[in-house]
């Protein structure tokens, strides 16, 4: 089942986030088509809260905080940290930013960005004068 | 900007720097959000990544699958070893263009070998957001094994 992530908004400075832990920036994947642009990317192990996802101005920004940074039990063999996720891309023109939105599935965020309708390749009927 | 024959190294450097240039200038996608923060390990290296943490009772491993889920992944124990098999699909969207693709499709056989013997009936599996936990409980052979020492 896909969850939503609410995106906040934000006209102002970017509140500087004193992250104390190291971050990551995931694996993307960008598409687009005539009606918005698509960015999804691999996040696992992120609880839906832990998901921030904001628009400023003309730029995406996601924080995405993995669970406690304690591990319980030694390990025997590590490939990868429970590091954050962190990413942040500039919006082209022509995005409806007040309405991008987000869905989260299996630990893959999908990121919508609506293109404004004015953007929106717009097919013009001629009309011939008789 | 490349004179004469510098040396194998250093013309792959170059031009990787060169391919860097020309990605950032064509493509406004590439490399935006990578600049300041270093990148996730290449998807392709070792699909899943995989921790094994060990506890008195049993064998825990995590394996960081995103986009999957139950129906994808088989689990299994053989011979000592866990064996963790799947396929892993990503597909572009049917009429996208595409811009920056780093989540490919990804097929995988893991084999872990696994320090002591597990019992197999006992193992366990959960998948939850994109990561999946199997508990391996040690065999009661693995167990440790308290030695009552008498007097003679």
């Amino acid at each position: 089942m896909s969850d939503a992530i609410s995106v906040s908004h934000d006209n102002g400075v970017a509140a500087a986030r004193a992250y104390s832990r190291q971050a990551v920036a995931p694996p993307v994947d960008v598409y687009e088509n005539a009606d918005e642009v698509l960015i999804v990317a691999d996040v696992p192990g992120v609880p839906d809260e832990n998901m921030d996802l904001k628009v400023e101005n003309d730029t995406l920004t996601l924080e995405a905080r993995r669970g406690p940074a304690k591990e319980e039990h030694p390990a025997l063999a590590r490939e990868f940290e429970a590091l954050d996720f962190s990413a942040s891309f500039r919006i082209p023109a022509g995005i409806e930013a007040s309405a991008v939105s987000a869905e989260s599935k299996n630990g893959t965020l999908t990121v919508h960005l609506p293109k404004a309708a004015a953007a929106k390749p717009r097919k013009i009927t001629v009309h011939s004068e008789s | 900007m490349l004179t004469g024959w510098i040396g194998f190294d250093d013309t792959l450097r170059a031009l990787d720097l060169l391919q860097q240039h020309m990605d950032r200038s064509l493509d406004p996608w590439v490399g935006s959000g990578k600049r300041f923060a270093r990148s996730a390990r290449p998807v392709e290296a070792v699909w899943p990544a995989t921790n094994v943490f060990e506890t008195k009772e049993a064998f825990l491993v995590k394996a960081e699958v995103p986009g999957m889920a139950e129906g994808g992944i088989a689990v299994s124990v053989e011979d000592d070893s866990l064996v963790i098999r799947g396929e892993r699909k990503s597909e572009v969207p049917e009429g996208y263009k595409v811009h920056l693709r780093e989540r490919p499709s990804i097929a995988f056989t893991r084999k872990l070998a696994l320090p002591a013997r597990v019992d197999a009936e006992a193992v366990s599996a959960t998948l939850s957001r994109g990561v999946l936990t199997i508990t391996l409980p040690k065999s009661k052979e693995a167990l440790p094994h308290q030695i009552a020492v008498k007097s003679a």
